[in-house]
């Protein structure tokens, strides 16, 4: 090809578009080099409005779930009512015996930030969001609180389990650094309850999704309303781990008086009712009427009863029960991690009661004369051929009798929960009878003043009721002449519930019945992954680590463990109680 | 031109030169680690080693070299050519001896002389199982050449062939004409102890061996424990004719029966079942392991004196010890009979199921009991059934324990025989009925209520607890308990 340029001109066009072209870069610079990747979403394009936000914190949940594992098995095997099989891995051995190494991977802190850094990333961006106007006050509000208050609990979790924890509440780039001790400086566990405290308060935003919210919906058959953490109820374990019990008290009170979802009945809505005698459809232990001392005519169903709990349908008496509980589906991931854990026959049974919870339920009697609390041996677990068998996590699959239906749920917070957490922040609140009464036969049993030969006067007007201020204020009167049908005339008592007679008395002391109430919350709640958190937390209140120690030695010894007596001993500093902060 | 030449030249040395260098492949090479033990198969390892010779001939000879050259994964014990010489010709002869004899030395899976168990019984291909203990002994012999291995699998080679040894029913049988007990037990092949037993043995004979367990096939591997089963280790003592006889004739005078076929002594047939019964343990007892007593799975104690055993002989599953008596008291051979309250077979009126209560308590001591209990009948008389296996012709004394937590006052008898014949109406077959008795409260005593004598061994099918006359009469009962009396 041959072309004729004319030298000349050819120069000063260059030297024209050249002196525009450095105009322009000039100008432009910035923008040039900011060049948005045509293969990723960054932050800004991935939360535009409210169905972004809301799929942020389901997103959340999710990863939320993955703890569950853990979080059952770092609560329960390290505590004195579960213990190892001949199945378990020496991992599991090293929690039982409280002698971790560094390799064991139960006991790693990152899946836990892993829930933070999300955590924390959501909420910067919800604050983007607010700023440019992309959602409303109120919806930012909401899903605000909502993940701050997951984050908060799984703070409270590591605080619980890990001691000193770096407190990290803005995205960071590289979770490596979380271990970095300098860059993050981990605060002691009074320091980050406090943190906690001051934090979660401050929230402006403490109910529950309101029912309009995008969030308040039914997907995939569940109702997603008791998907989210109930922030009343975290904030009441906050106080209550804080020591301020007035505060915790008013925080559970105002739970246990919800507005009940539709079709319960405000009664009945997580306020432990009174069985039904006659049909069985409740959650208490039944027998057959009239014939309660045949052990035959027992109650063990998947829609009824006591064990129904943990295997009915989230119907409407699910809905009176559970606060907080998330399902495993198996056409779903995360995969329900328990049936493995538990079920001889179908997993890989890696843990079992111990000797020592089978002693707690065998040591109650119920009213009918039964020498054990049938909460224990007929429901929490069965014996398979020889084996004691943890059946909680398992009915819902047994039920389904199909290897790939492995349905099960996550069980965060119910009513009785609920009940024996007020409890425990009355009593410490000097409000002993209305603990006792909560524990045990229920506020109108415990506040009815009864005629001389016996009988319930016939003009309840003026008893069976606390008269006392919020939150210790129950009307529990129940009578046809005048007539009352009063708020709390069907709450029974987490005992009167599980048909046992009453521990303790009225106007026993401050340490007597909170005995009582830790050791109720061992056999209602028992694997439910409570029992470290509470052995932990009574154990400080009191300044007393032999409080908790007693109890692991009680389980090691009863199964002839040899190193029983080095383990009570080493619990014996509360230093131990932690695990190693690395992974 | 040239330069073009001399180029082609030079690539035609280069290309050359790549493919001589790459004869060698790296990655075929991998798999390569210098080991000529895995370039052979077990069949061809055993052959290489001239001790093994005999064997390996054998071998060929049964066709199990080629088993030897498949990629699966094998422990061979390869017995040193000696030991070969010991084994009885007759074994080696017999073509179906052999093959047995030849896979009783080949087992599945490596098993190296290394293990973390320090012993472990090996199922061979013979479906026998042996003991390899600690690294150096595979049953009798001893390891002298330990973990040859090529690419599927390991041998050993050893001092001692593991010739194929009778399991215990298999020896008893071995023995039949000369031992009495071998021809008894044999003779619970046509024999129906129970009645129950006579179902598996026809189900087995009409679809041939092998259909039902072989343990259905004869009363005493039913009843008892199944000798033929090569997956658990019994101890069983065999006694000899005389001292057999002898504790067959102290049981007599217990085990009175009728029989319906009066070729047949049903006397001396059930009297040596009840004999030998107690002699079969689940566990293999080593002479150094016996204890002074064993007991036995239908609850009698067995003396064990060790001065009258005449010969130890170990078998594939368990030991059999030829003792010249097991002389066993009396007393511990009559056996108690217990029934637990709550074990029921029926109750009347059939229709109040709902007043029949199952208990769960708990004794002043805190032992946990189950008991049972009728609570406000409705109707009088109410009556628990019951009924006790395998008693003897002697006279029993009879206790109860009832519990009466109620403040009802319990009074109920005892009725023991019977049945739903009526003659002027008076029940027929009663064997004994004890007059009222009342539960005192909450007491966990055990009470006597008298005795009664059964005239004929065997099973009493109905025995009764009858309430009072009134409509609000209840019962209770923990147990019953018969204890028969020596004579």
């Amino acid at each position: 090809m041959i072309t004729t340029i004319r030298t000349k001109k050819t120069k000063s066009i260059v030297s024209m578009v050249s002196a525009v072209i450095l105009l322009f870069s000039l100008g432009s610079c910035q923008d040039y080099l900011d060049v948005e990747p045509e293969d990723k979403l960054s932050g800004e394009q991935m939360y535009r409005n409210v169905f972004d936000a809301d799929a942020a914190v389901v997103g959340i949940y999710g990863k939320f779930m993955g703890l569950a594992e853990k979080y059952v098995i770092l609560n329960e095997m390290r505590a004195d009512l579960m213990t190892t099989t001949r199945n378990s891995s020496p991992a599991l051995k090293e929690l039982s015996n409280h002698n971790v190494s560094i390799a064991n991977p139960y006991i790693s802190p990152k899946d836990f930030y892993v829930v933070i850094q999300n955590c924390n990333d959501a909420l910067a961006n919800f604050d983007m969001m607010l700023a440019k106007k992309r959602f409303t006050q109120s919806q930012y509000d909401q899903r605000y609180a909502d993940v701050a208050c997951l984050r908060s609990w799984v703070y409270l979790q590591l605080g619980i389990h890990f001691g000193s924890v770096p407190y990290i509440t803005e995205p960071i780039n590289n979770l490596e650094d979380v271990k970095n001790i300098s860059k993050y400086p981990r605060l002691p566990f009074d320091q980050l309850l406090d943190k906690l405290v001051t934090f979660t308060e401050s929230l402006t935003y403490k109910d529950i999704y309101d029912t309009q919210s995008s969030l308040r919906i039914t997907v995939d058959g569940y109702d997603t309303m008791k998907f989210f953490i109930n922030k009343e109820c975290l904030l009441g374990d906050l106080q209550l781990w804080k020591g301020n019990y007035l505060s915790a008290a008013s925080h559970y009170k105002n739970v246990m008086e919800s507005t009940p979802t539709s079709g319960a009945n405000s009664y009945d809505y997580y306020r432990v009712r009174i069985p039904d005698v006659v049909n069985n459809d409740d959650l208490a232990v039944g027998y057959r009427r009239d014939y309660e001392t045949d052990a035959t005519s027992l109650v063990d169903s998947n829609t009824k009863g006591w064990r129904s709990i943990f295997a009915r349908d989230r119907d409407i008496m699910w809905n009176t029960e559970w606060i907080w509980s998330l399902p495993f589906d198996s056409d779903f991931a995360p995969a329900n991690p328990f049936i493995a854990i538990f079920s001889k026959t179908a997993g890989d049974y890696l843990a079992k009661p111990s000797q020592s919870a089978m002693d707690r339920w065998n040591s109650n009697t119920s009213r009918f004369g039964y020498p054990y609390d049938a909460r224990g041996p007929k429901f929490t677990y069965k014996m398979v051929g020889t084996d004691p068998v943890i059946m909680k996590y398992i009915y819902k699959f047994e039920a389904a009798a199909d290897q790939f239906k492995r349905e099960g749920d996550w069980f965060l917070y119910r009513a009785a929960k609920l009940h024996l957490r007020y409890a425990e922040a009355a009593n410490r609140d000097n409000q002993q009878k209305v603990a006792f009464a909560v524990l045990n036969q229920g506020l109108k049993e415990t506040y009815t003043i009864y005629n001389p030969d016996g009988t319930i006067p016939t003009d309840v007007t003026n008893i069976q009721q606390t008269k006392l201020g919020f939150p210790y204020d129950f009307d529990a009167r129940q009578g046809d002449a005048p007539n009352y049908r009063a708020p709390w005339h069907r709450s029974v008592g987490v005992r009167g519930r599980a048909r046992l007679i009453s521990v303790g008395a009225i106007g026993d002391d401050v340490i007597t019945t909170e005995n009582n109430i830790i050791n109720e919350a061992a056999l209602e709640l028992a694997y439910e992954g409570n029992r470290w958190e509470d052995l932990v937390r009574i154990a400080r209140r009191r300044n007393d680590p032999s409080y908790l120690a007693n109890k692991i030695y009680d389980k090691l010894s009863k199964e002839g463990n040899a190193e029983a007596d080095n383990v009570k001993a080493k619990l014996m500093n509360p230093a131990n109680w932690y695990l190693p902060f690395n992974w | 031109m040239t330069q073009l030449k001399f180029n082609y030249k030079r690539l035609f040395a280069s290309v050359l030169m790549l493919a001589i260098i790459s004869c060698s492949n790296p990655w075929d090479d991998r798999l390569d680690n210098g080991d000529e033990n895995l370039t052979v198969n077990l069949k061809e390892a055993i052959e290489s080693r001239p001790e093994g010779s005999e064997f390996a001939q054998l071998l060929e000879q049964t066709g199990y070299d080629k088993v030897l050259e498949q990629s699966k994964t094998f422990t061979v014990f390869v017995p040193t050519n000696e030991a070969i010489n010991q084994v009885d010709d007759a074994i080696l002869n017999d073509p179906a001896s052999l093959i047995a004899f030849i896979r009783n030395h080949i087992t599945f899976t490596t098993y190296s002389s290394i293990r973390e168990k320090q012993e472990e019984r090996i199922k061979m291909f013979t479906n026998k199982y042996v003991t390899f203990k600690g690294s150096t002994t595979i049953d009798e012999a001893t390891i002298v050449s330990p973990d040859n291995y090529a690419k599927n699998g390991v041998f050993h080679i050893i001092d001692k062939a593991l010739t194929p040894k009778l399991n215990i029913w298999q020896f008893i049988k071995s023995q039949a004409g000369a031992s009495g007990i071998s021809d008894y037990l044999l003779s619970l092949k046509e024999f129906n102890i129970y009645k129950s037993d006579s179902i598996g043995k026809a189900v087995s004979e009409t679809n041939g061996a092998g259909y039902l367990s072989d343990s259905l096939t004869n009363s005493y591997l039913k009843n008892v424990y199944n000798l033929n089963n090569e997956n658990n280790l019994y101890t069983v003592f065999l006694m000899q004719n005389d001292g057999y006889n002898a504790e067959v004739n102290k049981l007599k005078p217990y085990l009175i029966k009728t029989s319906n076929d009066p070729s047949k002594d049903s006397t001396a047939i059930y009297s040596k079942y009840f004999t030998l019964r107690d002699m079969a343990f689940a566990k293999e007892y080593e002479l150094n392991e016996l204890p002074a007593t064993l007991t036995s799975r239908f609850g009698v104690q067995i003396p064990v004196d060790k001065t009258q055993i005449v010969q130890q002989v170990r078998l594939s599953n368990g030991i059999v010890y030829i003792m010249k008596k097991v002389d066993v008291d009396l007393g511990k051979r009559l056996v108690t009979t217990k029934i637990e309250g709550e074990s029921i077979t029926s109750f009347s009126p059939s229709n109040l199921r709902s007043r029949v209560l199952f208990r769960d308590r708990v004794d002043a001591s805190g032992i946990f009991f189950n008991d049972i209990r009728v609570q406000n009948p409705g109707v009088s008389l109410f009556t628990l059934n019951y009924n006790a296996k395998d008693l003897f012709s002697t006279t029993y004394k009879v206790y109860w324990k009832a519990y009466n937590d109620r403040s009802v006052v319990v009074s109920q008898k005892l009725r023991v025989g019977g049945s739903n014949v009526f003659l002027n109406g008076v029940m027929q077959g009663v064997i004994k009925e004890f007059a009222y008795m009342n539960v005192p409260a909450n007491s966990y005593e055990e009470l006597y209520l008298g005795e009664f004598t059964l005239a004929k061994a065997g099973n009493i099918d109905l025995i009764s607890l009858i309430a009072g006359t009134s409509s609000t009469s209840e019962l209770t009962l923990d147990y019953l308990r018969f204890v028969p009396q020596t004579k």
